[in-house]
């Protein structure tokens, strides 16, 4: 008797425990939790009226959950972080009875972690840092992630922004002609890539400067030769990733050609700068300059410029080898090149008085390249958000107020930054760059605003601005701003096509062809064959009818 | 089912009564029993039936704001880019071909494992052997890939540092698909015999002493032991384990193959199985769908191999067969 009255207690127990278990998962499991917040915040927005300023309710005070790319500041970081943000929650009280706290998105897997958080729908983020060529913004607001911006609650709770952004700006951001997207559109950056390398190395090479893929190959003819005298690793410490990059620059180096930004991640599709309307795929159709660009990658394989398992490797810390000597080139954009060509402490090659960072832009040969979309960077707002209106109003005053503005991007004057004679932004005595550098730990690049930007006075303005009159001399506008392709029937093909051309593509592009036994013609045919069984002519088909319903 | 229901109700004296009981009267009856199953039976309803309907979400075009159920219905498009990529034979076959390796070499090693520890007369021997064979299960995936590239990799890997210090040619098996079958079969093994062999190990242990003790009188030395008493003692356990084994033979083992094989094409054509083509072919644009149905597709497929295994074994041995 006894015993079996402790194996019904036993069971009872384990049973409840479970039960207690299933209690809190269940929230989370249930699917048409979902749609109930959503309601609820839909019907919440759906009511305004479009109050007049003075008549908004912000007698509730709430938080706002802003979420944002990159990893969370630990230690010393945080609490400067913290410190900033206390003082932003201050002002941010006073004016609109909010606080503002951030949600990070770490980098290892951002883009499903990224569109997992937003899939959720569970009102745990209310402004969200977006881009429509990086981070999936428009497949998000197609799917219903992002609350549709009326005209009236910007003009209501986002004056200034509604103000500050041309209404042709505005219609880039519209998807079925709803507002999805605030964009960064008053931010002078380039995000081109190309290489950036030793100015000095390359004159010791015989080149005055680096502006073409020959001369690159040639440069690295001489820093092989000469790896151990300066002292590198390896010229370039590559990892597995850089193929899209490397060949999509070939293609832009070796044609007129645009990519349409945010279809998939290798950018195949485009038009030309001379039929800018008729969609192409250079990679598909002009066989030649592929083989030309095999031919070329073989012989940096050859010169052994990468590891030789590069295709094994996902991650390397090249451009910290980079700054301190360890490699001769980084792949990126100019952006990072005004960082690596500047002499800040992190940079210690300049320690040596000759060194100097070029950078050689893809596209450089034939003025080939597209000035950046406005919605690289945006900021949108939850459909779950329970307070969006809130939401608009802690954005506008990040974006447009020079108080919050500071703070938020640069953080508390005279610790982390402060501005010296000249009007430049300074580094203030003990300022750490690893625990004060605010910008670092906001990661706002969703409404920089240049009317408040201060410039950084560490950085190189002597090399950096007629590079920026270089490039916006050379520069076309983006032309597909208004594009935001239909791609439900089609995104089968292009996950497919997808797949084909990464695989094929690396073995191209870090000239690993050979391995399988190819030449250099037959691995670009192999493309070729590859991307026409998975349907390519399929989907460029399709495009070119959205293209031509919506520009012709 | 229906056989073990009968074999329990002709066991119990109470069969022969001519009333028959009704459903509450056998519940009343194996009350306990019923109550000592409630954890599970909870476990199931809440993880593996409740779920069930979130299937539909492999054949609608899932909007976040609609809800599964909500989002317009597809059909079977969603099935199509796994039959469009042209790989949905070779991807299966991979798959398959690593299952049963994996399955049929893992079994084999581990019960080989079992029945040397059980013969190891050393006790402390025994425990260190058993801990040290557990160790590698317990290391992640991830450090598992880190550890096979520094081992292997051309430009640095221990093995080549070894082969150039001899004056050999060094070894580059990143770039030869041929090796891999052979090298993830012993990474696999290498991670797994020691868990598995615990399983083995048990049933071993609880073989009853007597029987074993008979053989010895008998006169059975070492190896007609094994042949003859522990070998058939541990059959019920191999048949179930590879029963429960076969319903996963087309679900890959994702960590394994990501970690160690990464995104490195030229060793697709043998170690590309469904999960790692699947997640590199929807992680660009997060297609729940998509994923669900071939989840799916694996399910179903899963579910007939182990009917027809079941079958198979119903006929050769009814005692062994799950149900």
């Amino acid at each position: 008797m006894n015993k079996k009255l402790i194996a019904a207690f036993l069971a009872a127990v384990t049973a409840a425990s479970m039960l207690t278990g299933c209690g809190g998962g269940e929230a989370l499991a249930d699917p048409a939790a979902a749609p109930t917040t959503d309601e609820a915040a839909t019907e919440a927005t759906g009511d305004d009226s479009a109050p007049a300023a003075a008549d908004i309710d912000t007698s509730e005070h709430v938080v706002i959950n802003y979420m944002t790319t990159g990893d969370p500041p630990e230690g010393e970081a945080k609490k400067n972080l913290d410190a900033m943000l206390e003082k932003l929650n201050g002002i941010l009280t006073d004016k609109v009875n909010a606080e503002l706290q951030i949600y990070y998105i770490p980098w290892t897997d951002y883009l499903s972690n990224y569109n997992l958080t937003l899939a959720q729908m569970d009102g745990s983020v209310d402004l969200i840092g977006t881009a429509s060529d990086w981070l999936d913004a428009w497949p998000n607001a197609k799917d219903g992630a992002f609350l549709e911006l009326s005209e009236e609650m910007l003009q209501t709770y986002a004056p200034k922004t509604w103000e500050s952004v041309p209404k042709e700006h505005w219609d880039l951001c519209k998807y079925n002609g709803e507002i999805y997207l605030m964009p960064e559109d008053n931010y002078a950056q380039w995000t081109n890539h190309g290489y950036i390398y030793r100015e000095d190395w390359a004159k010791a090479a015989g080149l005055d400067k680096v502006d073409s893929w020959e001369d690159l190959t040639a440069y690295f003819q001489y820093v092989t030769e000469h790896q151990s005298d300066l002292g590198l690793n390896l010229a370039w410490d590559s990892d597995g990733t850089q193929y899209g990059q490397m060949a999509s620059g070939w293609v832009s180096s070796h044609s007129d050609f645009i990519s349409i930004d945010g279809l998939a991640a290798n950018a195949l599709w485009g038009g030309t700068k001379a039929d800018p309307y008729t969609i192409v795929v250079p990679q598909y159709d002009d066989q030649e300059m592929m083989v030309a660009y095999a031919k070329e990658m073989a012989k940096w394989d050859d010169m052994g410029i990468w590891s030789t398992d590069v295709l094994n490797k996902t991650t390397s810390a090249n451009r910290d080898d980079y700054r301190i000597g360890k490699v001769a080139v980084e792949q990126h954009h100019t952006q990072t090149w005004t960082d690596l060509c500047s002499h800040t402490d992190n940079n210690t090659i300049y320690t040596d008085p000759n060194a100097e960072s070029g950078f050689f832009w893809f596209g450089e040969e034939n003025g080939n390249v597209v000035r950046l979309n406005i919605t690289h960077g945006a900021m949108a707002v939850s459909a779950a958000s329970a307070n969006p209106e809130r939401a608009l109003m802690v954005y506008d005053l990040i974006r447009n107020d020079k108080e919050c503005y500071d703070l938020f991007n640069y953080g508390i004057q005279g610790v982390s930054w402060d501005v010296n004679d000249e009007g430049l932004r300074i580094q203030p005595e003990g300022y750490n760059p690893d625990t004060q550098n605010i910008n670092g730990m906001t990661n706002y690049w969703w409404g920089r605003n240049d009317d408040l930007e201060i410039k950084d006075a560490s950085r190189n303005w002597d090399a950096i601005d007629p590079m920026y009159e270089e490039l916006d001399a050379a520069a076309i506008d983006y032309p597909y701003g208004q594009f935001v392709p239909d791609v439900d029937e089609i995104q089968s093909y292009i996950d497919n096509i997808n797949e084909v051309y990464t695989n094929d593509m690396k073995l191209i592009s870090y000239g690993k062809y050979d391995d399988k036994g190819m030449t250099a013609e037959e691995a670009v045919q192999k493309l070729h064959d590859d991307l026409k069984a998975a349907g390519i002519e399929t989907v460029t088909a399709a495009l070119q009818e959205q293209f031509d319903a919506l520009y012709k | 089912m229906t056989k073990r229901k009968t074999t329990v109700v002709e066991g119990s004296p109470e069969s022969f009564s001519p009333k028959k009981r009704t459903w509450y009267q056998t519940f009343w009856r194996y009350r306990i029993l019923t109550l000592m199953c409630v954890p599970a039976i909870l476990f199931f309803f809440f993880f593996s039936y409740m779920p069930m309907p979130g299937i539909w979400v492999a054949f609608v075009d899932y909007k976040y704001r609609k809800g599964i159920f909500g989002s317009p219905f597809v059909g079977l498009r969603n099935f199509e880019f796994l039959q469009q990529s042209g790989k949905l034979f070779s991807l299966t076959r991979n798959t398959v071909l690593y299952n049963l390796a994996f399955i049929l070499l893992g079994n084999l090693l581990a019960i080989i494992v079992a029945i040397l520890l059980n013969e190891i007369q050393s006790r402390w021997f025994k425990k260190v052997s058993q801990t040290l064979m557990f160790l590698p299960y317990f290391i992640s995936q991830v450090l598992v890939g880190i550890l096979v590239f520094n081992l292997l990799n051309y430009d640095t890997g221990f093995v080549n540092e070894v082969i150039r210090h001899f004056g050999g040619e060094p070894w580059q098996p990143y770039a030869d698909p041929h090796v891999w079958p052979v090298l993830m079969v012993i990474i696999y093994l290498w991670q797994q015999t020691g868990y598995n062999s615990v399983v083995y190990f048990a049933s071993i242990c609880g073989i009853d002493a007597e029987i074993i003790e008979a053989a010895k009188v008998d006169g059975a030395n070492a190896f007609q032991k094994i042949r003859y008493v522990i070998l058939p003692m541990l059959k019920p356990t191999i048949v179930i384990l590879l029963l429960f084994a076969l319903g996963g033979i087309v679900r890959g083992n994702f960590g394994l193959f990501y970690n160690v094989i990464g995104q490195n094409p030229l060793l697709y054509e043998t170690t590309d199985i469904i999960e790692t083509y699947v997640y590199r072919s929807t992680v660009s644009d997060f297609n729940f769908s998509s994923a669900s149905a071939v989840g799916l597709y694996q399910s179903v497929v899963g579910f007939i191999i182990v009917l027809c295994a079941n079958g198979i074994i119903k006929k050769i041995e009814p005692d062994y067969s799950l149900f």
